[in-house]
């Protein structure tokens, strides 16, 4: 890496992984087609272009390897859109393997660390014994009534195309259009556009021969299935005479060319002395994404932004936030010193800051949003490497891929769901002779939805699969030790598919290649923990296992329930709170240890923040009126007992620093104003530690402690 | 000024050619010992902002704090050294430093004094002075002119 600056290596990064994205999910299209067996010219045309642009991108920041990787397969991928070489399975496990390549390069880059990077030489090797496959191709358009002026032009890609359409019986056109010169970008667009629906304009070229001088004449050559009634029908019009253009006959090979269209030398394939210019041709071809490329760029209005700058801007938000709050202060102060009129006012400068702050702070939430569409497509890549790596044959579903969620989760997301899904496939998905003795379709289904649901983003992953053993899960969890054969019979069916997150356990009686050996799923949940988020599994023995998880929609700022317990305030975000009820002390019952009160006829689970979390005990009389604020999250509830509500307030939640990471039960503190730090509780570790745990149970609440 | 900087800078030249490269230690006091860290490790001295208690925290952490709108993690000295314990006073001072992980810690101090200049020669290796025994905290004793500096290893320190 030559040394540009920071800003501009930070440029490199982001738009290399977006191009290596690109290229990810071309791959994954040109993967569906095949399966289809259509296959898809654009979209080799894309990964090839995509390919290209990372070449330049690798020059211009001296980045060698990924230089000369993105050469090897631009050249396959050129061979391949020229039809070359024919696209398979296994060609495109070494196209995938690129990608992932790609992936190593740059992380080795961005630690700027040496790293011989024997993986990048491997694949290059591999990518040139695929390319020497490739051959040339006599050109079937010799058949053709062709104009060998538009022949002539043909580059090798065009030629490429005609070949293909020929070879695949389609009929050929030359429609003549006059286009106005003044429009002529948008009107052939258009037309391109229109043609689509019945086959593919392969070039064009000018006639030379228009009728007034504002306008232009082009010979379009077009490949159909449809006959020319069909066409005329949909594309003809004043300005377009669409022609069939005949196969030549025998009889007119032998009668030497005709007068429309003579015949020329440049209809045969190109002989080797040509093959230089058709090369120059070709990088012609080549430069001409990258101008356009260029050209789209000065129309597109998008700036590539740091989240660490977003995360600045919120923070000023945050601040604000507490500077309103002042603000708010004084105004009651100026109105209780009897100053109403200027009171007034000044409280109407503060709802106007305050309105505009608040959407200040959507506008910055706003972009910071991204699609989980891409991280989706990292595991659309994954599932197919593993089913390939298995020989298991999955269809992956995907809804809900436009869910917006902040950037930051997206990034933390992707191990824990490739573990999630390595898992469906490895443990989930059965054999193929299984699943046809049991009348499964022979493809595993495994099923990726994501959808909003209020201040939260659900994503499910669903097998239909096997299921989970729950017997053998929990006699493996009394083998290790994990819960006691007593405590075993009382343990529901939800507590038992719980054990799946305990270190140590695995579904499968041995280790398989892809997922381990069971160290994964507590792994997850603690990482989607880390998230705000949480985790429940629905398990049916036959039929399949869902997981789903809960996470917040943003890390960034949430409004929050500002409560005191004894002398401490502590901040619970609203996302996870249902209500807050008074609460007497009556009525409370306890049920397993556990202290429990009934809420309009169902059980709500208590826990009292200063026994919890030890704090010291505050002076407060047994009568004194106090409040359970209900957390929920997922599927779970917990009654959360505090002294005081003290009301809502907007924050900004800073982790707690790496010194504090063993203390549980806080997502991390807050500034309050007044330069006040208060805790911001964990409702979703609070609820784990309180409900979940089976040994926890057993060995008290404190075991964190 | 210019001539001050010289002077002061010759005299350190010639302290340096004397008696090998000088050390700049701040010193502070911790139950009445006075106690030195590297100048260079320590980023800022605060008068205390009110600290907010973090439950199930170990001992030796008071809370955390803001400044400036960074969270800080307060660790109390005395606890930290096994010392005896005392209320914070008018002259207490936290002391900023970043360590290794990037994290910001504040050390909390009964007095910070001023800050000292040693030479190899007038730094004792801990061991060798106080035996094997010693708290691995502690990088050696500073003995310039007169005073008794123990001087604190603060990567120990902040590593818990």
């Amino acid at each position: 890496m030559v040394e540009p600056t920071d800003k501009a290596r930070e440029e490199f990064f982001s738009e290399a992984q977006e191009i290596i994205e690109t290229l990810s999910r071309n791959l994954l299209a040109l993967d569906g087609s095949l399966k289809e067996g259509a296959l898809d010219p654009s979209l080799v045309n894309e990964a090839f272009r995509a390919v290209h642009t990372l070449k330049g991108l690798a020059g211009l920041f001296g980045a060698l390897k990924m230089g000369q990787l993105a050469h090897r397969l631009e050249d396959v991928l050129d061979d391949l859109r020229l039809g070359r070489m024919e696209l398979s399975a296994d060609t495109l496990d070494v196209l995938f393997r690129a990608v992932e390549v790609f992936g190593q390069i740059l992380a080795v880059e961005r630690r700027q660390v040496e790293d011989p990077l024997t993986s990048v030489d491997e694949l290059i090797d591999q990518l040139s014994a695929l390319g020497a496959g490739a051959a040339h191709r006599p050109s079937p358009a010799v058949d053709y009534e062709l104009d060998p002026a538009m022949l002539a032009v043909l580059t090798e890609y065009e030629e490429h195309r005609l070949r293909t359409n020929i070879e695949q019986g389609l009929r050929l056109y030359r429609l003549r259009v006059q286009f106005d010169l003044a429009t002529i970008d948008k009107a052939l667009e258009e037309m391109k556009e229109r043609a689509k629906r019945h086959g593919e304009i392969i070039t064009y070229l000018p006639t030379g021969e228009a009728t007034s001088p504002d306008a232009i004449e082009l010979d379009l050559l077009m490949a159909s299935r449809d006959d020319l009634a069909t066409l005329i029908g949909s594309l003809g019009a004043d300005n377009v005479v669409i022609e069939e253009i005949p196969r030549r006959t025998r009889a007119s090979i032998a009668a030497g060319a005709p007068s429309l269209f003579p015949r020329g030398t440049s209809i045969v394939p190109p002989a080797p002395e040509e093959a230089a210019s058709l090369a120059a041709e070709a990088e012609a071809e080549r430069a001409a994404p990258a101008e356009a490329a260029g050209s789209l760029r000065s129309v597109t209005q998008t700036v590539r932004v740091d989240i660490r700058k977003l995360d600045l801007l919120m923070n000023i938000v945050g601040e604000l936030a507490i500077v309103r709050g002042q603000l708010g202060r004084v105004t009651d102060r100026v109105r209780s010193e009897g100053q109403r009129q200027l009171a007034a006012e000044l409280q109407r400068l503060n709802r106007s800051f305050e309105r505009r702050l608040s959407e200040m702070q959507d506008g910055i939430l706003e972009v910071r949003m991204v699609p989980l569409g891409q991280v989706f497509d990292r595991l659309a890549r994954v599932v197919r490497q593993i089913s390939r790596e298995l020989t298991k044959e999955i269809r992956l579903v995907i809804t809900g891929a436009e869910t917006e969620i902040d950037k930051l989760i997206v990034e933390e997301l992707s191990d824990p769901l490739m573990h999630m899904i390595r898992n469906a496939i490895d443990h989930g998905i059965e054999p193929s002779e299984q699943r046809k003795r049991v009348g499964k379709p022979l493809a595993g289904t495994i099923a990726l939805n994501a959808f909003q649901k209020g201040n939260h983003v659900m994503i499910e992953i669903e097998d239909d699969g096997k299921g989970i053993d729950e017997q053998g899960l929990l006699q493996k969890a009394i083998q290790i030790g994990k819960v006691e054969a007593g405590v075993a019979r009382e343990l529901t069916r939800d507590e038992i598919l719980a054990l799946i997150f305990v270190p140590g356990l695995s579904t499968k009686g041995e280790a398989g290649d892809i997922s381990g050996r069971g160290v994964g799923m507590d792994i997850v949940k603690t990482n989607i923990g880390k998230l705000g988020g949480v985790i429940d599994v629905h398990s049916e023995q036959g039929i399949g296992t869902k997981m789903t998880i809960t996470l917040p929609i943003t890390l960034a700022i949430v409004s929050a329930l500002i409560v005191h317990v004894g002398e401490h305030t502590f901040a619970l975000p609203l996302a996870s709170v249902s209500e807050a009820i008074t609460f007497d002390g009556t009525g409370v019952r306890v049920v397993d240890g556990r202290e429990v009160m009934t809420l309009r006829g169902s059980t709500l689970p208590l826990c009292r923040l200063d026994r919890l979390l030890g704090l010291r005990d505050a002076m407060r009389s047994p009568r004194q009126r106090r409040f359970v604020v209900v957390a929920s999250l997922g599927n779970r509830r917990l009654g959360v007992v505090v002294d005081h509500l003290v009301g809502q307030q907007d924050i900004v939640i800073k982790p707690l620093g790496k010194s504090l990471s063993s203390v549980r039960g806080f997502a991390g503190a807050t500034e309050l104003g007044d330069q006040r730090v208060g805790l911001v509780l964990d409702a979703g570790a609070l609820i784990e530690e309180v409900l979940a745990g089976v040994e926890l149970r057993r060995e008290g609440v404190r075991a964190h402690g | 000024m210019v001539d001050l900087v010289r002077t002061r800078e010759g005299r350190l030249a010639r302290r340096v050619a004397e008696r090998g490269p000088v050390r700049e230690f701040l010193a502070f006091v911790l139950a009445g010992e006075l106690y030195g860290v590297e100048l260079t490790r320590i980023r800022e001295i605060l008068s205390p902002p009110p600290i907010t208690i973090v439950p199930r925290a170990s001992s030796d952490v008071i809370g955390v704090c803001s400044v400036r709108g960074l969270l800080v993690t307060v660790l109390d000295l005395r606890r930290r050294l096994d010392l005896e314990e005392a209320p914070a006073s008018r002259r207490s001072r936290i002391l900023l430093t970043e360590v290794e992980s990037g994290e910001v810690l504040g050390l909390y101090v009964d007095e910070v004094r001023q800050v000292m200049r040693l030479t190899e020669n007038e730094i004792e290796p801990a061991n060798a002075v106080l035996g094997g025994d010693v708290s691995e905290h502690v990088l050696g004793i500073g003995r310039p002119a007169g005073v008794v500096l123990i001087l604190l290893d603060l990567k120990s320190i902040v590593a818990g």
